[in-house]
């Protein structure tokens, strides 16, 4: 969050002044011997923070946090704690900070990242966060449950709040990991009370104290009051019999007594300047209408009059909480027209000083409706990229219809904060004003703006027209039409100002996904192209990536294994350059480009660097990754499974790759299930690829579509593993050619004219199958494909020889027949020439390839069952394998199953 | 759905406090509690009401409706 942090959240309050020793506190409560959790659960004015910084004064290490309604956002709660954790401990989180200024960080990278630094801590460490009880927000009660989960021994967080947090509290008490200090533990004593007055300098009788102790309860804010009320008083006794006899709101009867004895003008500063949650002089100034701000808070600070100071320097002050609340509630009885002119005072001086949060707060809170429209569009820029269009919404939530009409940025702002959350409810009718405004802005001479329009950033009125496009764009992509998502975007990068890199990068990414999705593949990749540069422009890092990861899908399809190389190369090197350096940890998507590469070494046929790859990937962890990491990264570990020929773990894999599978909004177009149904076909599990194949409904009589081309080139692999297939798989294989060659997809037609070679030589088309794969070849080549050739085995090499003898691609071919003699994907009998069966035991072996049972292929052979066994035997031994599956699937690689006639 | 609440804290609070409590009438009991009474939005504002009395370190004695229709099972279902 590069948002600058206010840094007097972080200063943990001084124990200066005299405090009141409180051994019963001390007892179950040692700096040296904290729980995980230390929770000090009490009402306003218990003393929690000063009893916290007494018993931390001279303890371990403290990172102080005092939380405010702001941190509602988990990016800017995560951001303030390791910034207070930084404070602390000099040097630490440079990682988690790394990852919270990015444009849209992980959060569950933050936090385990965060976790992992705090491992690495030598000493003890306390985080304290104060005034837990203003988080509201659901997911950061989550996040702080976890990190409370895995916090390292030497690590104690200690929470102060009004109310009990939603923490797994039962289950830290019941391991005893939780130490709880309540109101009943912080009250004062009778004589704790007796000390206090007397440390204030008040020499009371025992009876009087008793009767303050009494009325105030032991709350310590009540007694602060009464001590101040009493100083310089004559009458003390009769002032305590007043008091102990009333039965009025103790607060409020002190501060009276307090506020009335101030001098008017003093009174009147009090009162106005109550609205504001932090005080310095200049401010105090603005607001009130007065000068010498900066003075009366020292004044106010030396008579002890309920200010807490900020910082060391004593800039910034604010109000106990209680004692703001009085005088609040005061200020609305008797002045209540003066509330909304201070608010607005108030924000405009904030906004002078560049903190818009605050300035935005204020003019909310005084009703300045207009103000507030104005500054939050001025501050969208700046939140999306920080990605807090939650904060966004919040702040447009509060207001008025009517602040939208004419406010077309800021109408166009609530749609972008919308849809980015995923929402469309709300979108249409503040899309409609931006775009009713760009009308009219065209009826315009240029440059000139259209009356009665308001915007606060001139620039971002000139990038609408382009933004208004981009939301149509994503809101046709939303309801599933793709053609009009590429249209509206394509209008979008007409109407965009030329440098406008985000709006470009946005809509060049909608019309890639849409194109995609529609089969356009070259079309997608141009896109996809421009999107890359344009992020790339901007430092959206993790967005290039990710670009990056769907970009080579696509020229995997396209056949282009050299630019799916480079594109992973580059993604690698940007990430490397990035995330290089003192206090920078790894890219996000790092691990992404080690993946994409390892694909790349593996087609050509280099297990060794596809290996290495793999391993780096896996050292930079999952949590390192993008949203399809987790999947790639097994479905690679798969394929190199599969080149060391152990199917089964390839299977595991695979299973466990669909388990985690997330498309980030790409087409799927090679399902895992398909994948899973190839290795089937390898392992010889015909019927249960054809299984597969019949649930998702496919057929060799289907129309190609680009979106199924993977799952019918999977089908046409099944059949042709087929031993007595009914009709030849050449037909359908020359259908999916058509389709592919027709969208451009060289990559797949790559692969159906190696299978299609395959097809002819089954049908005994030698001819047929050389002139196929002569042109695989010549697609081949130039890229440098290996395992599309090799992975199909004995077969496709006897045709690579052939190939090779008629000079097709010969030195291609050679090399191609080199790396499948090697390869360890073929145990070493396969690959050699195999023993000639007899023609008794292919008779044996037809057989085993149908349904029939052993008995039963006794009678039909007219053999006994022992010779059957016998065959069958030899069959399994010159086959090198030991389950009839394996055998007719073995055979069936080798071309040993004859065709049905 | 809005209903009329009952808010009892400890210690009596001068009526001044109505509009700090969103426009409740305030009134003092001889047993040394206010009650604050009147028309509550939804449970979002009563809750907010509730934080109130707590950031005051008012003592809440009691939260009770006293519109009468909305105890009775049977009543009409609302639009």
């Amino acid at each position: 969050m590069p948002t600058p942090l206010l840094q007097t959240k972080l200063y943990a309050p001084r124990t200066t002044g005299r405090l009141v020793p409180r051994p019963r506190l001390a007892t179950h409560l040692q700096a040296d011997a904290l729980p995980r959790l230390l929770l000090v659960s009490a009402p306003a004015g218990f003393g929690k923070s000063t009893m916290l910084a007494q018993l931390l004064d001279e303890g371990p290490t403290t990172a102080w946090l005092s939380l405010d309604r702001g941190d509602n956002e988990r990016v800017v709660f995560w951001s303030y704690v390791v910034a207070a954790l930084r404070s602390a401990l000099p040097g630490f989180g440079d990682a988690a900070t790394s990852l919270l200024d990015a444009p849209s960080p992980p959060m569950a990278t933050v936090l385990t990242s965060l976790v992992n630094e705090l491992a690495a801590v030598a000493d003890p460490v306390v985080l304290v966060l104060d005034d837990y009880h203003l988080i509201e927000s659901v997911p950061i009660h989550e996040d702080v449950a976890f990190v409370l989960d895995h916090l390292p021994a030497q690590v104690h967080l200690v929470i102060a709040s009004r109310a009990d947090p939603p923490l797994p509290l039962s289950r830290l008490r019941s391991r005893g990991e939780l130490v709880e200090v309540r109101a009943g533990d912080l009250r004062f004593t009778n004589g704790e009370a007796a000390a206090y007055l007397s440390g204030m300098g008040l020499h009371l009788g025992p009876v009087e104290v008793t009767a303050l102790e009494g009325r105030t309860e032991g709350w310590i804010a009540a007694l602060q009051l009464a001590a101040l009320s009493l100083r310089g008083r004559d009458d003390a006794a009769a002032f305590i019999e007043g008091f102990a006899g009333d039965d009025r709101y103790v607060v409020d009867y002190l501060v009276e007594e307090v506020v009335q004895r101030q001098p008017e003008d003093v009174r009147h500063f009090l009162l106005e300047t109550s609205i504001l949650a932090r005080l310095s002089g200049p401010l105090c100034d603005a607001v009130t209408g007065q000068p010498g701000g900066r003075a009366r808070l020292e004044a106010l600070d030396r008579a002890n009059l309920f200010l807490v100071a900020l910082d060391d320097r004593r800039r910034w002050y604010r109000y106990h909480h209680l004692f703001a609340d009085v005088l609040r509630a005061r200020l609305r009885d008797e002045h209540p027209e003066r509330i909304a002119v201070l608010h607005v005072r108030a924000s405009a001086w904030h906004e002078q000083d560049g903190d818009m949060t605050v300035a935005i707060e204020h003019a909310l809170a005084g009703g300045d409706t207009d103000r507030a429209a104005g500054l939050v569009e001025g501050v969208i820029p700046a939140l999306t990229k920080d990605r807090r269009e939650g904060q966004l919404r919040r702040w447009m939530e509060a207001l008025p219809e009517e602040a939208f009409t004419s406010r077309p940025v800021l109408a166009n702002g609530y749609v972008g904060a919308l849809m980015s959350t995923g929402e469309i409810r709300g979108v249409e009718p503040r899309l409609q004003i931006a775009e009713r405004w760009v009308e009219a802005a065209r009826a315009e001479p240029a440059g000139k703006l259209p009356r009665g329009l308001l915007v606060a950033l001139p620039d971002q009125f000139r990038k609408l027209p382009g933004w208004v496009k981009i939301h149509r764009a994503g809101l046709a992509l939303m309801a599933g039409d793709a053609s009009s998502t590429v249209e509206r975007a394509r209008e979008a990068v007409v109407e965009l100002d030329s440098d406008d890199d985000l709006g470009h990068g946005a809509a060049t990414a909608l019309m890639g996904l849409a194109s995609w999705r529609q089969g356009d593949v070259a079309a997608a990749h141009a896109a996809y192209a421009e999107t890359i540069r344009r992020f790339e422009r901007v430092g959206y890092v993790a967005d290039v990536l990710a670009c990056a990861v769907t970009m080579a899908e696509l020229q995997v399809t396209l056949g282009r294994l050299r630019e799916v190389e480079r594109t992973f190369r580059d993604g690698l090197d940007l990430a490397e350059r990035l995330g290089t350096g003192p206090g920078i940890g790894p890219v996000r998507g790092t691990p992404d480009m080690h993946v994409g590469l390892s694909m790349v070494h593996d087609e050509r046929g280099d297990s060794a660097s596809a290996r290495e790859h793999l391993v780096l990937a896996h050292e930079l962890g999952d949590h390192l990754g993008l949203p399809k990491h987790p999947h790639r990264w097994r479905i690679a570990e798969a394929r190199l499974r599969e080149a060391e020929g152990d199917l089964a773990g390839a299977l595991i894999l695979l299973d466990e790759a669909e388990r985690v599978y997330d498309g980030d909004f790409s087409p799927d177009v090679q399902p895992v299930p398909a994948r899973r149904a190839r290795v089937w076909v390898k392992q010889g599990r015909t019927d249960l690829a054809l299984d597969w194949a019949r649930q998702r409904g496919l057929s060799p009589d289907d129309d190609p579509s680009y979106l199924r081309e993977y799952e019918h080139i999977t089908l046409a692999r099944a059949l042709l593993a087929v031993p007595q297939p009914r009709r030849s798989t050449t037909p359908y294989l020359g259908r999916l050619l058509a389709d592919a060659e027709a969208g451009g997809r060289t990559g797949s037609v790559l692969e159906i004219l190696v299978l299609l070679s395959l097809a002819h030589q089954r049908d005994g088309d030698l001819d047929a199958a050389l002139e196929s794969l002569g042109r695989a070849l010549e697609l081949g080549a130039p890229e440098d494909y290996v395992r599309t050739f090799v992975d199909e085995g004995v077969p496709m090499l006897t045709l690579l020889r052939a190939a090779s003898k008629r000079g097709l691609e010969g030195s291609y071919a050679e090399r191609l027949l080199h790396a499948g003699g090697s390869s360890p994907s073929r145990p070493a009998t396969v690959g050699g020439p195999v023993e000639p069966l007899s023609d008794r035991e292919r008779d044996v072996l037809r057989l085993l390839a149908s349904e029939l049972n052993g008995p039963e292929i006794a009678r039909e052979l007219v053999v006994s069952l022992n010779t059957v066994r016998t065959h069958t035997k030899n069959i399994y031994a010159k086959l090198s394998v030991t389950s009839r599956r394996a055998a007719v699937g073995r055979a069936a690689e080798l071309g040993l199953l004859p065709r049905r006639p | 759905m809005s209903d009329d609440y009952e808010i009892r804290v400890q210690g009596h609070l001068d009526a001044r406090w109505a509009s700090w409590f969103d426009g409740l009438t305030l009134a003092q009991d001889p047993d040394g509690t206010t009650v604050m009474r009147g028309r509550v939005a939804d449970q979002a504002a009563l809750h907010g009401l509730i934080q109130k009395v707590r950031d005051m370190g008012l003592p809440l004695v009691s939260v009770t409706t006293v519109n009468t229709t909305a105890s009775i099972p049977s009543k009409e279902p609302r639009p």
